[in-house]
């Protein structure tokens, strides 16, 4: 039996001038992993509110055409009732919690449902010991990590055994290794409880080894219905910005094969040359270090340590120089002191010792760009010029609430830096839910920024972000400097922080480009692919 | 800091007794704090519930409680003789006011810090319920009465500490701003933020069922130790500061010349609710574990 079902489906949201989807056919069968692509605003994240009934139950509008959940037409069946077939993950983990405590979290779906209590226990707990969060079941939800809320809101819509789960960027917010490890959660509920996965995702290199089809969205419409592999070549064809780097890899080196995972790349291509390892007793080669000979810093944090009270110790005697126009990517794990860091070195945080030398203002952008955007018009918060910088000629009056995710980015990056000219530019976190697209144009940015003089330094866990704009990388550990490199020598050595292009080539390369530039002068008898 | 206690799980008698019977035991003692005006029987709860607190785990939060209760304490302390003028004994002869003598009377000062006391003990007993009782557990009781209302409270428990993270959040990103806009603004702005949020957990809770609107099934779980403990301790102090009362053991009569009781009555009464008080952390049966006996 289908367990959704759409025929020439459409809707418009109120007030909205064009509808959000238009003439969606498609069939989601039982035990299917199905991966929701497209670039932001294609409609994903409303095809996916429509198959929980939230569209147009909860907001409003106008839909046609056909479309049922389990047999429920979703014009005539609420998302309560829809929750009976279907359970829902959002991509906030803050926001989707909604009790104090794990376990009374768990429990409401089923109480909502008039379950006894026996069987509400048991499902409690059978639900946390396949989602791995038993151990969590007594904790505060206030106390827990973005993953393992993230976890939680993934066993609260699976505590009462829907036959499909959708989830909407549910990795945007997490570190690559918590992402990964959601995605294989994913993939286990499918293959072992038959549990049918719609996901909507950005990073599309960590979903689609897990997927069996992938629908691409366009402008609304499903543009693409096929495979991984059926779909990485369509995207090659006309639509790059969907790529994965792996394909595009392939696709840039004319190669007509299209890998969906590392493993099957590393086996199309010819083994590249490693770029040169370090010296044998450790040292680096000082002629590769240009920025050791870096002019005044336009930012320099010396021997800093932030001990919170009653709390842990965050940095630890951070020594750190950045020198004008020079880009510079923190890295680290979650907890490692990235963003403490950037906020000590603007000055929202004192250190508990050490020094901060700033040769001038320093604009520091947090992670959530709606925090900068307070008033009812873009104008008002960035002015007419920033406005422009921002891409957005011809929106002063458009309310920042009714922005994309990236033109907010951009426009609170444009906040940041309406005052004087600042000499060292930080961002924490700007590419967390972003597409390629936008991703792309703050690269772009952030190179103009550094062409003008500033030392722009990124705090992210985008390594693939991180090759595209850094000539420098900081890896942080437990609040200190545990390495520091060009990308090359940090990207490409590393296990866990590597491009998908690096794990391929060894190291090579990071990015496609410069892979397929590698493979182009690699001799010809040697390709295997 | 919050001076609001936050509950967390701890491993102690009273965070392991059910939400109901940790409430009951706290209100108990709030309770004998709204019925007395005895600064020995005051002074005797205020201790049973700092000792309470400490042998829960939970002084920290104790602490915070007193932070907090100390200036509406002080508060009431002062402006009491200010307003009430009644007393043989003048303290301060003061001057007319709007038509009005203030005249500050010993009397007058002494109830005023009586008041300030019972107030302290009101909203210590009152943050020991806070910071030991699993407000959703709690919550989850009354859900079964008034089923949209206590959710409503689940959800404003909830949200209360996230949208105070988003608040410091908004001020470190005006801070961030080369000028930094006027506070008016980012009060508004954090507050279509909080009524943002309140419309993503509005979705979570379509998606979860709400509109099912079904009611908590009623558990059945064994009476623990601890259950029992705290219950008869709970019946215990409310039944004993309700009898007291009534008798008019432990009477005040701050006017015109203050006076009150010092009778061995009042020695037990207050000996007593220490005692009840801290029974339930005492012995080998409050230890948590297998070894603590059944």
């Amino acid at each position: 039996m289908t367990l959704a079902l759409a025929r020439g489906f459409g809707y418009r949201y109120p007030d909205a001038a064009r509808p959000a989807l238009e003439d969606v056919s498609l069939e989601i069968e039982p035990g299917t992993f199905t991966v929701l692509a497209g670039v932001s605003g294609s409609g994903k994240s409303t095809l996916l509110r429509s198959l929980c009934g939230l569209v147009p139950h909860f907001h409003g509008g106008e839909a046609w055409g056909e479309l049922s959940v389990g047999e429920l037409d979703v014009r005539e069946h609420g998302p309560g009732e829809l929750a009976a077939v279907c359970g829902t993950v959002f991509q906030e983990p803050e926001t989707q919690i909604v009790m104090s405590g794990v376990r009374a979290e768990l429990e409401l779906p089923l109480e909502h449902r008039r379950e006894p209590a026996g069987a509400v226990a048991r499902a409690v707990e059978e639900t946390a010991l396949a989602l791995g969060v038993a151990h969590l079941l007594e904790r505060r939800t206030e106390t827990l990590s973005g993953g393992e809320l993230q976890r939680v809101a993934i066993a609260a819509a699976m505590v009462h055994a829907p036959r499909l789960l959708l989830l909407d960027e549910p990795t945007s917010q997490l570190d690559p290794v918590t992402g990964d490890e959601l995605v294989w959660l994913l993939r286990r509920l499918n293959e072992d409880f038959g549990t049918a996965v719609v996901m909507a995702e950005h990073r599309l290199e960590r979903c689609l080894p897990a997927a069996d089809r992938v629908i691409a969205m366009d402008r609304g419409r499903i543009a693409c219905d096929s495979t991984p592999a059926g779909f990485l070549a369509w995207a090659g064809a006309g639509a790059p910005a969907l790529e994965t780097p792996a394909a595009r890899l392939f696709s840039l080196s004319g190669l007509a094969a299209r890998p969906v995972t590392v493993k099957e790349a590393r086996a199309g291509l010819p083994p590249l040359e490693r770029p040169a390892a370090p010296e044998p007793d450790g040292r680096r080669p000082r002629l590769r270090l240009p920025w050791r000979r870096r002019p005044e810093s336009a930012l320099a944090l010396r021997g800093v340590w932030l001990e919170v009270e009653d709390g842990p110790v965050v940095l630890r005697g951070i020594t750190l120089e950045l020198a004008p126009g020079e880009r510079v990517a923190l890295m680290g794990r979650n907890g490692a002191g990235k963003s403490t860091l950037l906020r000590v070195a603007k000055g929202l945080v004192e250190p508990s010792r050490g020094r901060v030398d700033r040769a001038g203002d320093v604009a520091l952008l947090l992670q959530n760009p709606g925090d900068y955007l307070i008033h009812d018009h873009a104008v008002d918060d960035a002015g007419a010029g920033g406005v422009l910088r921002a891409g957005l000629a011809g929106r002063e009056d458009a309310n920042p609430r009714d922005l994309s995710g990236g033109e907010r980015q951009r426009l609170a990056l444009e906040v940041v830096l309406g005052g004087p000219s600042a000499t060292a530019v930080l961002l924490d976190e700007p590419t967390r839910g972003m597409d390629r697209i936008h991703q792309d144009e703050l690269t772009a940015r952030i190179g103009e920024l550094a062409d003008s003089g500033a030392a722009v330094a990124v705090a992210t866990h985008d390594t693939e972000f991180t090759a595209a704009f850094a000539d420098r990388v900081v890896l942080l550990g437990q609040g200190i400097v545990i390495a520091d490199g060009p990308p090359t020598e940090i990207l490409g050595g590393g296990r866990h922080f590597s491009t998908q292009v690096a794990r391929i080539t060894d190291g090579a390369a990071l990015l496609p480009e410069d892979g397929a530039a590698a493979l182009r002068s690699a001799p010809v008898a040697e390709a295997a692919g | 800091m919050s001076l609001i206690p936050i509950y967390r799980p701890r491993p102690s008698p009273l965070h392991a007794s059910r939400a109901g019977v940790g409430a009951l035991f706290c209100c108990a003692l709030a309770l004998t704090g709204a019925l007395y005006r005895h600064p020995l029987v005051l002074a005797a709860t205020l201790t049973a519930v700092i000792l309470a607190g400490v042998a829960a785990g939970v002084g920290r939060e104790i602490r915070r409680s007193l932070l907090l209760a100390l200036p509406l304490a002080l508060l009431v302390t002062i402006v009491n003789p200010l307003v009430y003028a009644e007393g043989d004994t003048l303290l301060v002869r003061g001057g007319e006011i709007l038509g009005r003598r203030i005249d500050i009377t010993l009397e007058a000062t002494l109830y005023g810090a009586l008041t300030g006391l019972r107030v302290m003990v009101i909203v210590v007993a009152l943050g020991l319920l806070s910071a030991a009782v699993d407000p959703d557990e709690l919550l989850r009781i009354f859900r079964r009465a008034s089923y949209r209302s206590a959710l409503t409270a689940s959800l404003a428990n909830r949200l209360v500490p996230v949208l105070a993270r988003d608040a410091m959040r908004m001020s470190d990103a005006a801070r961030c701003r080369p000028r930094p806009p006027a506070r008016f603004a980012v009060a508004r702005a954090a507050l279509t933020g909080a009524l943002d949020r309140s419309v993503d957990v509005a979705a979570a809770l379509e998606v979860r069922g709400y509109a099912l609107g079904g009611r908590p099934p009623r558990r059945r779980r064994p009476w623990s130790r601890h259950d029992l403990r705290f219950l008869a301790a709970a019946v215990a102090i409310a039944a004993l500061a309700v009898t007291g009362a009534i008798a008019g053991i432990a009477w005040v009569e701050p006017y015109p010349t203050f006076e009150l009781a010092w009778g061995a009555d009042v020695w037990a009464l207050s000996a007593a609710l220490l005692v009840l008080a801290l029974a339930p952390f005492a012995g080998r049966r409050a230890r948590l574990g297998i070894g603590g006996g059944a």
